[in-house]
């Protein structure tokens, strides 16, 4: 609101400098339900989800690195490279009906679509602010001397066809079936006639920023990073309660994502690591609400694309081989995505199984991409994905930017059952070189499985002794025995028991157990013994009631005597006679006349 | 005693537990009143410990520590079986070296599993000692802890296992010995020496290479200073391999097996170590120090 505040009274500053007639102006009808449906009528919208290109093929334009640049042309579709060119590109690439358009150098350049060869350059008397295309022309905002200026230019000729003034900042534009779009001073949404610049009508957000413009072949969504209003004849309601609102749950280890790009961002007027971060999805509306389809949403993060069902559950994962997929898009029936090395994927939204991997061939890395593949749905062989094998990579990425996004991983591997995920969460922990944030949430991980099949796995991993010869030592046992211990009143096979006792029993009496992992190792032994553990236990507490080291230790003394009492007569006349024995460490006597009641 | 109850069904919830504890577990404390029943038969009544038993199990180190030597020295069952009853209780670490000692100047089988518990104990010291103790039992058990010892982090307890290992000469802890003595452990090097006989310590001379040199002259010279250790070809093939070593503690293992030993009768493993020494030195040992033989 104060940003608000401050920007209306230097836009008002401005209009007192400039006299002259402006089309966007701080006063002017708004939130006009009439003229908005008038306006919404107006649109030349396709019924299903098509590409804006002329040829109605799905495609994509990529922009490498290099010097000079070079655009790459690729027909999603065929599969094949329609054409490179070096451009000095420095900005979004912009599709239209049969050309393309961008900032090259300083001029804006249009490209042939079909061949690559520049069509017509304009130099802009300002400074680039953003760029959109339809089918007949392309539409850029810039900043002049005298302010913000959209201007609009055919696509053929490359003439102007109208340009209207602004009193204010304007942001980056959007268009399609005949209107453009562009956010004014982050607070309205101006909707201008694409033929003749007239403004129609304009939305303003009253309990909401507007600075994030996302136009797809048939919807037109705005907001901000907090969520996302669909344009509709509830738009003229400006309120998130009234309109038609949305936003996705996305988990706070996915810091950064957003709907869209932020239109008043200079930065991200070129292809930015922004891009990296994005909710994907589609949407419908029924009832006046915003619907997710039934699979959720998808979350493209760097290499990853992560999807979560309309609870925000995490239910499918993708993790592109090697390197980042630095730009990405929701077809409406694919999640579409470009890697830094050329490669080209193509996700089933709701399984996240590859339809299609293909590599463009580009020698230098892709920095940014532009896809025009609405409606797009590739039907090739599907990957299935192996969700165990993608949350493993994803949690053993040495990439130190994903700690967050592992835990979202392991998470998620976790609810998955069988003793090969015990195995691999263990894994996590026993890397050193993971960070002890993620492993300490893989043991409560472990705590919380009760997936009695991975007991085996959980013994097989205490067979790993202290062995000063062998050069070996306990890998994780404080974890390993909370995961024995959070298999307590899960159904076990018995054999599985007795070889876990064993193995428990060794490292409950071997000298290099801390006194931190005795707890746990007896904690593990009360839980899965069902009493059986209780004679050895007993025998461990009589070695050290004496001792000043581990018998002075709070937590161990809780651990033995808690686990003990819970025994029959024998075991309380044991406890007895070691608070009696005038040698037992004076809490711990304490302690057991307290358990006992005593 | 009082906790007679407790601790005899304490031993058989341990006894029961064995099939449902697959690997091996450690021992349950001694059973002590076994070993009474056993040998009561054959004795007159016995005296009164009950002082010695109580200031053992009292809070008092001291007197704890002076009642375990008293109850060593007796020659009484009830004694004996006061230790057992004590290790089986638990004791504090301070007091536990005595009782060991006391332990085995009467070594009994029972003692094994006792000593097997503190073995493994948390405390260094106490392991050291227990290990200690174990090497005076031909037991297979005793063997099974020292070489376990062989195996722990702490140096001084694996020096106190190998102690044991030579004394007990423990074939079993040679492997792990000379793995010890590959790390540079001079305990193992010392043990290795006080139990080779001819084939070990051919074992040894072929170690040049694979373990320290300074390690392998020492396990080596001391083999040859054994008296026991014969016949003399073979002190002559250890000569021979110690002058193979290139360290100078190879011409220190052969000089002081030249110290150790008298000139005549004339041994030709002694007359090989001098010249090796000499060829070493440029010169006569005995010249060089000012020695008289």
């Amino acid at each position: 609101m104060k940003t608000l505040a401050i920007t209306t009274i230097g836009a008002l500053a401005l209009l007192a400098a400039c006299p002259q007639k402006r089309v966007f102006q701080l006063s002017s009808d708004e939130n006009n339900p009439y003229m908005l449906k008038q306006t919404l009528d107006k649109r030349q919208l396709p019924a299903q989800p098509t590409p804006t290109n002329d040829a109605k093929q799905p495609r994509v334009f990529v922009v490498t690195a290099g010097s000079p640049k070079t655009i790459a042309a690729f027909d999603l579709a065929s599969g094949n490279v329609m054409w490179k060119a070096d451009a000095d590109v420095q900005s979004r690439i912009s599709v239209g009906g049969d050309f393309i358009v961008a900032l090259e150098g300083s001029q804006l350049v249009a490209r042939d679509q079909a061949r690559g060869a520049p069509r017509w350059k304009t130099n802009l008397p300002g400074t680039f602010v953003g760029a959109a295309a339809d089918a007949q022309r392309a539409y850029v905002v810039y900043h002049a001397s005298s302010g913000y200026v959209l201007a609009a230019y055919d696509g053929k000729s490359g003439a102007k066809s109208w340009s209207a003034d602004a009193a204010g900042e304007l942001g980056a534009p959007g268009a399609h079936g005949g209107v453009v779009y562009v956010p004014y001073l982050r607070q309205w949404l101006s909707i201008l006639d694409s033929a003749t610049g007239k403004l129609l009508t304009r939305i303003r957000g009253i309990d909401e920023q507007i600075a994030m413009l996302d136009v797809t072949s048939q919807r037109a969504y705005y907001g901000s990073k907090q969520g996302v209003f669909v344009l509709d004849e509830k738009s003229a309601t400006g309120k998130r309660a009234d309109a038609t609102y949305g936003k996705v749950k996305i988990p706070p280890q996915l810091d950064g994502t957003t709907y869209g790009v932020d239109v008043y961002d200079p930065v991200q007027m070129m292809y930015t690591a922004a891009e990296r971060k994005r909710v994907l999805w589609t949407t419908t509306t029924i009832d006046g609400q915003l619907q997710l389809p039934g699979e959720g949403y998808a979350i493209h993060y760097f290499r990853y694309v992560l999807g979560f069902d309309t609870k925000g559950e995490l239910t499918w994962a993708y993790s592109n081989p090697r390197v980042e997929l630095v730009a990405s898009d929701h077809t409406g029936s694919a999640i579409v995505g470009v890697a830094t090395n050329g490669d080209v994927v193509a996700l089933d939204p709701r399984d996240g199984t590859v339809r299609v991997r293909k590599s463009l061939g580009t020698t230098q890395p892709v920095l940014g991409a532009t896809f025009d593949a609405d409606g797009w749905s590739p039907s090739g062989q599907g990957e299935k994905s192996d969700a165990v094998s993608v949350l493993v990579s994803i949690a053993r990425d040495r990439d130190a930017r994903f700690d967050r996004v592992k835990e979202l991983a392991v998470r998620r591997l976790a609810q998955l059952p069988g003793p090969e995920v015990t195995q691999h969460l263990l894994a996590v922990i026993a890397d050193p070189r993971q960070p002890q944030r993620l492993k300490d949430t893989v043991v409560d991980l472990l705590m919380e499985r009760k997936d009695g099949s991975s007991l085996p796995v959980l013994t097989t991993q205490l067979q790993i002794t202290t062995d000063y010869i062998a050069n070996t030592q306990p890998e994780s046992l404080a974890a390993v025995a909370k995961g024995i211990a959070g298999l307590g009143g899960t159904k076990l096979e018995p054999k599985d028991v007795s070889a876990a006792l064993a193995a428990l029993q060794h490292h409950l009496e071997a000298p290099t157990t801390s006194n931190g992992e005795l707890v746990q190792v007896i904690g593990a032994m009360a839980a899965i013994g069902g009493g059986v553990e209780r004679p050895v236990l007993a025998s461990h507490l009589l070695l050290y009631h004496a001792d000043d080291n581990l018998g002075d230790d709070a937590a161990w003394q809780k651990a033995i005597v808690v686990a003990l009492e819970k025994g029959g007569p024998t075991e309380r006349e044991m406890l007895r006679y070691v608070a009696r024995d005038p040698r037992t460490r004076p809490k711990l006597a304490a302690l057991i006349q307290e358990q006992l009641g005593d | 005693m009082a906790t007679t109850k407790w601790l005899w069904g304490l031993c058989v919830a341990f006894a029961l537990s064995g099939p449902a504890f697959a690997q091996p577990a450690e021992a349950p404390p001694p059973p002590a009143k076994k070993a009474k029943k056993d040998r009561g038969k054959k004795r007159k009544p016995p005296v009164d410990l009950s002082a010695e038993v109580a200031a053992l199990n009292g809070a008092d180190l001291e007197p704890a520590a002076k009642a375990a030597e008293t109850l060593g020295a007796s020659a009484e069952p009830a004694a004996h079986d006061a230790l057992l009853d004590a290790l089986a209780l638990g004791l504090p670490p301070a007091v536990t070296s005595n009782v060991f000692t006391a332990l085995v100047k009467h070594p009994a089988p029972a003692d094994v599993a006792a000593l097997r518990r503190y073995a493994r104990h948390h405390t260094p010291t106490v392991r050291s000692a227990a290990i200690g103790a174990l090497a005076m039992y031909p037991d297979p058990n005793a063997r099974l802890a020292v070489v376990a010892g062989l195996h722990d982090p702490v140096a001084s307890v694996r020096a106190a296992a190998a102690a044991a290992a030579g004394k007990g000469r423990m074939r079993d802890a040679v492997e792990p010995m000379l793995k010890l003595l590959a790390k540079g452990e001079e305990a193992s090097a010392r043990a290795l020496a006080v139990m080779a006989d001819t084939e070990l310590a051919r074992k040894l001379a072929d170690q040049l290479g694979k373990v320290p040199e300074a390690s392998l002259a020492l396990a080596l010279g001391l083999i040859l200073k054994r008296p026991d250790f014969g016949p003399d070809p073979e002190r002559v093939e250890i000569v021979r391999a110690i002058a193979k070593i290139a360290d100078a503690s190879a011409v220190t293992a052969l000089t002081d097996y030249l110290d150790a030993t008298p000139k005549n009768p004339p041994r030709p493993s002694r007359q090989e170590a001098q010249g090796v020494v000499e060829a070493r030195l440029g010169g006569s040992p005995d010249k060089q120090d000012g020695r008289k033989q």
